[in-house]
């Protein structure tokens, strides 16, 4: 991690100045996701107590949901694609570690899915 | 389908823990499993899954408010992901094989200990005053509104900080919780991170820990979108409310606070998980 020495001597100076990139690609995604399940699941909610098609009250909650789930593996992407384009190849490597940790989640949740 | 009064009680729950959740730097779930399980009689699984949910949508709209202020340490965060998403997964899996009353009862455990931790290091606070020192890779600095000054800190104790996010992940999973309330203490008092930034972290970080859980748990069949629906809702009015009023509470306040919850906490948990 000591390997780049020029950029390690402007970290102190990049870290107390303007907010870098990462933090803002990162802070953009996860209010999308957010935004987006939120509506799905207020309007889902609202339909399945209230309305009476129960069948697009459903979609739209599992919609939510998943867009939910999908929300921090978009995070992870994210900072994928920035670490790398700013050739930071340790945390793009970790990062990667942390997206390939999330997919293995998903296969145990195939595995544990009973309707499959 | 959903009755409409249970709903608005789990979106009143979703809102109590939110609001105390972003207060205390949890992601609210501590309170959300106990209240759900114990007090409206759902299985832990249910109750666990829709926690997660509430865990990850709390994690996204807080980091996202806080992205750009320097208070995540996302470099520290990102590191402790690969460690808080394997024990995760971990937990997800055992937690489909294990019976209730032990989740029952490591939930009462941990909520104790945790709550002995932070009342034994009430008045620490681990920050390097001087701002011109070098954070490292690792290390952050932030603008405290509190004190006026510019907080630098370096990471003490990596590996303590790596073995804490696993057992936060797997604890996680397990339990339906964000974990929040074994990292933050243990980042806070051995590895050298001011407690704001450790709490800013660390909800960053569960995001990712409690969607390699609820994953499984959807896989599964135990997670209800209709009620989680309810209690995402509620949590996000709650964390908006406790955003606003956590930045002027003090944070010793908030250690006491956290700690005697916790222990009426454990005492309910361990009372049901041995019965």
């Amino acid at each position: 991690m000591s390997g780049t020495l020029d950029r390690g001597a402007a970290l102190p100076g990049a870290q107390g100045g303007d907010p870098q990139p990462l933090e803002v690609v990162v802070g953009l995604v996860l209010r999308a996701g957010v935004t987006l399940s939120s509506a799905c699941l207020a309007v889902g909610v609202v339909l399945s107590m209230f309305g009476a098609s129960a069948a697009a009250a459903d979609i739209l909650l599992h919609v939510g949901v998943i867009v939910l789930l999908a929300t921090p593996v978009a995070r992870v992407v994210a900072s994928i694609v920035q670490y790398v384009g700013g050739r930071d190849w340790p945390f793009a490597a970790l990062t990667a570690i942390v997206l390939l940790e999330l997919m293995a989640s998903v296969v145990a949740a195939l595995v544990f899915n009973k309707r499959l | 389908m959903t009755s409409a009064p249970l709903a608005l009680i789990i979106f009143a729950a979703g809102a109590v823990a939110g609001s105390l959740g972003a207060l205390l730097g949890l992601g609210g779930g501590v309170f959300l499993v106990p209240f759900l399980n114990l007090g409206l009689g759902f299985p832990f699984g249910v109750a666990a899954a829709i926690s997660l949910t509430t865990v990850i949508a709390t994690s996204s709209s807080v980091s996202a408010a806080r992205a750009g202020k320097q208070l995540i340490n996302m470099k520290l965060g990102m590191l402790l992901e690969v460690a808080t998403a394997g024990g995760s997964l971990l937990g997800g899996v055992t937690a489909q094989l294990v019976a209730q009353s032990t989740l029952q009862r490591l939930f009462g455990v941990l909520s104790a200990l945790v709550a002995v931790i932070m009342l034994s290091r009430l008045r620490r606070r681990n920050v390097i005053l001087d701002p011109t020192v070098d954070p490292g890779v690792l290390g952050g600095r932030y603008h405290e509104a509190e004190s006026g000054g510019v907080v630098t800190y370096r990471v003490k104790r990596l590996p303590v900080a790596i073995g804490a996010s696993f057992l936060a992940g797997s604890v996680s999973s397990l339990l339906g919780i964000g974990g929040g309330f074994i990292k933050v203490p243990v980042l806070n008092a051995w590895c050298g991170i001011p407690l704001r930034a450790a709490a800013a972290t660390s909800a960053f970080m569960i995001g990712v820990t409690a969607t390699a859980g609820a994953v499984i748990y959807y896989g599964h069949g135990q997670l209800v979108p209709a009620l989680a629906a309810a209690a995402i809702l509620g949590v996000q009015l709650g964390s908006w409310g406790g955003m606003r009023f956590g930045a002027a509470a003090s944070v010793k306040w908030l250690k006491v606070l956290m700690a005697v919850v916790l222990f009426v906490i454990s005492v309910m948990m361990l009372a049901r998980g041995i019965r």
